[in-house]
């Protein structure tokens, strides 16, 4: 049987496939069920979203004891391939592994948060929760994924139920122009990294990523074309992860966007874009660093110190967030530009603290924008203002922001957020000193926007007592477990980072 | 048992706080709660330092100190030891802790905004900084160091904006977040350093580090040039103070306490434990260091000449003080960090007193303006010579313990290590010991004008204001000649009594704190002239 029918390691694609099913699960059951009637069933959608996570959790977690015995397991393989391993489109390896968790958990947490809407009306929440499990299944796919090909299949995937959910919302016009503007920049983005991976494909004959580093080990004659192609890819996924000057479409969209999206948006597919450029970078050019090193590094610069300049002036919560996430993807490249000319091993140890801090900011950011949503509900414009006094009205909901902030900027007692910056200065102190200043001088700005806010929580409010919120149940318990995991990984911070770092970096 | 001895020290008051912040709506009962906290600590922090005092072994032996896996990925462990250097700052430290927290049994500061004292949370918050500098004493580890420096700053950054000056919202913001701002860059850079030291090193564990690491090469250099600029900003080191005047004046009473006698010491601290083991003296930033370190001795005591406000003026002086400190450790002998460990001990204890004696002369007068005050001598006489011996031991009268540790840095500067310029740092020596003379000046200035002071026409004496009543707004009714305030009363007496007892006795036996610092740092930084 020569590649005509393959085997299928169904329990590698099981995780994306559950998520896949569930979708059309859950888009049938609203297609046959109506309009909902009461509440609880218009709760349904999510309660099958939460399943399909739980699911996929549980695959994945079975595929995990496969992997300790083989390191890396692929599937759809190209069998026959004349010389060197088949390669196969289709693996998973611990980093993969991590990034399913974040997207898992990202997905859950959006899927709750969500539920805020409910009363509302407004939101169409069957096929939202489509949208959700669809362009989830892409963000599974993507961390699978090791040809070039199947990577853009996936990032697509992640990218166009997003723009749908954005714009989702009946009667609201600043949501459909977020849509736009967010679809126009992706689209753009999309087309810039097709054509850098049709150089890269030109230049070394391959989609495949362990083929391309081979024929460029192998000594590739046309490098510069490999060069040019290999940035324009990264440009792409750089829309992505909104690093500047690819970031513009953020602050509007983040805005515009329903904040379960928002928060999808700067957690799971900022975290594609993440995985992406470390697939692309690390797995199929790793002897191209000398190249993309110094330029990611200069983008990391630059996103850090425009997010954290330009969040200082915010007086909107979200758009505030919205600033801050650029700032962090800026932290999470710093790794990327300080791997110039390294070692595989090297490589591979360096970038895994990206992956760390991504885990922890994924975690902490989810946590900042739950209780966003909880604000929201009484105070739709968002102002900071609107936060005064939030730790006496509303302790839980107040004091979860409050180490959600501390934790982004990194400081105690958000001691995970602080070992996370740590993560990230060490592996640029060394190789890329003068990057590890600049981030140095930006977490000292980004502590004045953040400590605006916190100063906000604690002051008493205007008015004692007259702001009562009504907490979803759902929204309640994402702030349950954003808060309680981050307080429990500042304490045992190896529960978290351990198997990341160990694991990734091997 | 040692092990549960040096994490009992940082969890103590950490628990304290926690067991306040559950209380902290009855006001009362918190403040009990973290008074009660604060002296276990403090007797906690005596047994521990006796027990491991007259130990021997080195830092750190496994029998002396705690070394738990903390993050395996990155290498970090939680290590804690304690000898003679971080022993006697662990002891003030407590001391004045307890002492800060005490004062505030007899009323809290106001909330600025207006709003009600919440003198409970203030307590809280004074214990985690509290938990947070012992932690910092105490650690043994680079990156554990950091962590525990950091723990502070928040709570400090809400004493400030919460509680400090109520009559200038915007400059008491202000205030806190360039506090906040600067220590942070200041920290970020010193982590920067910390990992390239271990890039260099191969640990995290200082006490390695000092035993078998020899800087050398540009990248040690750089690494040592960010931990000094990040302790620098601490200290702090001219031109790098421009936070804390600012910060120090516009505090609560207590905050300003905590922050000059003890958080500065963060930053004196690292420059003995952290900076001096990475550094080599061949370099040209050690002997830059130490003409900082005099810049700011001058430039300190000449800014007190022109300041108005006398908590600005003691603000000051600190820089001044700090520069001694710097200017020790800069030697790279083992006489300049005896004195700069005994500067920082005893500045702890007399500019806490010194902060504490301004707060209560505002609490009483509803000004620190140098202007205004007038007669203390007259009004309240036993605060008066208290605030003159304070004085005259910051000032560095021998017999007192201010004097010990200018004289030994200046002592030091004379004859540095091998490797560095002796006419150099002759020339330092001579500078700073003319800042010793300024600093004469502007101490005697202000007792003459403040406590002596020209006579004010008499009017009838008003005795016995309550000191909760309404204070006087009026410019004129604070310099009345007969404008009698309570004197120094018992809860004064206690709260201020062991810091003035400490400074005598410092003063007349430095070898109770010079003896135990010298094993210390000989044991710690090997071969130290």
């Amino acid at each position: 049987m020569t590649g005509i029918v393959q085997d299928i390691d169904w329990l590698l694609i099981g995780p994306p496939l559950a998520l896949a099913i569930t979708a059309v699960v859950v888009l049938l059951a609203d297609a046959f069920a109506g309009p909902p009637r009461s509440r609880a069933q218009a709760l349904v959608p999510a309660a099958l979203t939460l399943t399909g996570v739980g699911v996929s959790a549980v695959l994945g977690a079975l595929a995990m004891g496969g992997y300790r015995d083989e390191g890396t397991r692929s599937t759809f393989c190209v069998t026959g391939a004349l010389e060197g391993p088949a390669p196969c489109s289709i693996a998973v390896d611990q980093l993969t592994l991590v990034f399913w968790a974040i997207v898992l958990l990202g997905v859950a947490v959006v899927a709750l948060l969500e539920t805020a809407d409910v009363a509302e009306g407004r939101t169409p929440q069957g096929e939202w929760n489509f949208l959700l499990l669809a362009t989830a299944t892409g963000a599974m796919t993507i961390a699978a994924s090791r040809d070039l090909v199947t990577l853009l299949v996936a990032l697509e995937v992640v990218s166009l139920p997003a723009f749908a959910m954005v714009g989702l919302r009946r009667g609201d016009r600043r949501a459909s122009e977020a849509s736009v503007k967010f679809f126009l920049v992706s689209v753009v983005s999309t087309a810039v990294m097709l054509m850098g991976i049709s150089l890269v494909y030109g230049a070394t004959g391959s989609v495949f990523l362990e083929q391309i580093d081979m024929a460029i080990s192998a000594g590739a004659d046309v490098r510069s074309v490999a060069v040019t192609g290999a940035l324009l890819t990264v440009v792409g996924l750089c829309f992505k992860v909104a690093a500047v000057p690819f970031h513009m479409w953020v602050p509007d969209t983040y805005v515009g966007a329903p904040i379960a999206v928002a928060a999808y948006l700067s957690v799971v597919s900022k975290a594609a874009g993440f995985v992406g450029l470390v697939l692309v970078l690390a797995y199929a050019l790793p002897e191209l660093s000398t190249a993309w090193s110094p330029v990611v590094g200069v983008m990391a610069a630059l996103t850090m110190t425009v997010g954290n300049v330009l969040a200082l002036w915010q007086q909107h919560a979200v758009r505030l967030l919205a600033w801050s996430s650029v700032a962090q993807a800026g932290y999470m490249l710093v790794p990327f530009g300080a791997v110039a000319g390294a070692s595989r091993e090297d490589m591979a140890t360096v970038l895994s603290r990206s992956a760390g801090y991504l885990a922890v900011y994924a975690v902490v950011n989810l946590g900042a924008f739950a209780v966003a949503a909880v604000v929201g509900t009484r105070f739709p414009r968002q102002r900071l203002v609107d936060y005064r006094g939030l730790v006496r009205e509303e302790p839980l909901a107040g004091w979860a922001l409050a180490f959600a902030l501390v934790a982004l900027a990194g400081l105690p007692p958000g001691v995970i957020g602080l070992l996370a910056k740590v993560l990230v200065f060490s592996s640029a102190a060394g190789p890329a000193t003068w990057l590890a200043v600049v981030m140095a001088v930006n977490v000292a700005i980004g502590l004045v926007y953040y400590a605006r806010w916190l100063m906000e929580l604690l002051r008493p409010a205007e008015v004692a007592g007259a702001s009562v919120y009504d907490v979803p149940n759902g929204v309640g318990m994402a702030i349950g477990i954003t808060f309680t995991a981050g307080v429990v990984f500042s304490f045992l911070p190896g529960l978290l980072l351990d198997p990341v770092l160990l694991g990734v970096g091997r | 048992m040692n092990a549960v001895l040096l994490n009992g020290l940082v969890a103590l008051p950490a628990g304290f706080a926690l067991l306040a912040a559950l209380v902290s709506r009855r006001e009362r009962a918190a403040v009990g709660v973290a008074v009660v906290g604060a002296l276990a600590t403090f007797a906690w922090s005596v047994w521990l330092v006796l027990r491991l005092g007259s130990a021997g072994g080195a830092l750190g032996d496994p029998d002396r100190s705690v070394d738990v896996v903390w993050l395996e990925a990155l290498d970090l462990h939680w290590r804690l030891g304690l000898d003679g250097i971080s022993g006697a700052l662990v002891l003030m430290s407590t001391l004045v802790f307890a002492a800060a927290l005490f004062s505030l049994l007899r009323h809290g500061p106001d909330d600025a905004e207006g709003g009600p004292r919440r003198t409970g949370s203030l307590a809280v918050l004074l214990l985690v900084i509290e938990a947070g500098v012992l932690g910092s004493f105490l650690a043994l580890d680079m990156v554990l160091f950091f962590v525990f420096f950091e723990v502070a700053l928040i709570p400090m950054w809400f004493v400030i904006s919460t509680w400090g000056d109520a009559h200038d919202a915007a400059a008491r913001r202000r205030a806190a977040t360039r506090f906040l701002v600067f220590t942070v860059t200041g920290s970020a850079l010193m982590l920067v350093g910390f990992l390239l030291v271990r890039a260099e090193a191969g640990t995290f564990d200082i006490a390695r580090v000092a035993a078998s690491y020899t800087p050398s090469g540009p990248t040690a250099l750089a690494a040592s040039l960010l931990v000094a600029l990040g302790l620098a900003v601490k200290t702090p080191l001219w031109p790098l103070h421009i936070w804390l005047p600012d910060a120090h004046s516009k505090a609560p009473t207590v905050g300003s306490v905590v922050l000059a006698a003890v958080l500065l010491k963060l930053g004196t601290y690292g420059f003995v434990r952290f900076w001096m083991p990475v550094t080599s003296p061949d370099w040209l930033l050690v002997p830059v260091v130490a003409a900082l370190a005099v810049v700011g001795i001058v430039y300190g005591a000449l800014a007190c000449l022109a300041q108005a406000d006398l908590k600005r003026l003691i603000a000051y002086s600190s820089v001044g003080h700090m520069g001694f400190v710097v200017l020790g450790a800069a030697t790279f002998t083992l006489g300049g960090v005896q004195a700069a460990v005994f500067a920082s001990v005893a500045h702890g204890l007399i500019t806490g007193l010194l902060f504490f004696l301004a707060g209560a002369i505002k609490d009483r007068y509803g000004t620190t303006d140098l202007a205004e005050l007038r007669l203390l001598y007259g009004k309240v006489p036993r605060m008066g010579g208290l605030f003159a011996f304070a004085a005259m031991a910051s000032l560095g009268l021998p017999g007192l313990a201010g004097f010990w540790g200018e004289m030994l840095a200046i002592r030091a500067a004379v004859s540095p290590a091998a490797g560095l310029s002796e006419t150099t740092y002759r020339w330092l020596a001579f500078i700073a010991a003319l800042g010793v003379i300024l600093a004469s000046a502007y101490f005697l200035a202000v007792m003459r004008s403040m406590l002596q002071g020209p006579a004010v026409e008499a009017t009838p004496s008003v005795d016995h204001v309550d000191v909760g009543a309404a204070l006087p707004t009026d410019r004129v009714a604070a310099v009345r000649l007969g404008d009698r305030r309570p004197d120094v009363d018992a809860g004064e007496w206690v709260t201020w009594g062991p810091l003035a007892v400490l400074t005598v006795a410092l003063g007349v036996a430095p070898g109770l704190l010079l003896t135990p610092v010298a094993d210390a740092a000989r044991a710690f930084l090997g071969g130290l002239g």
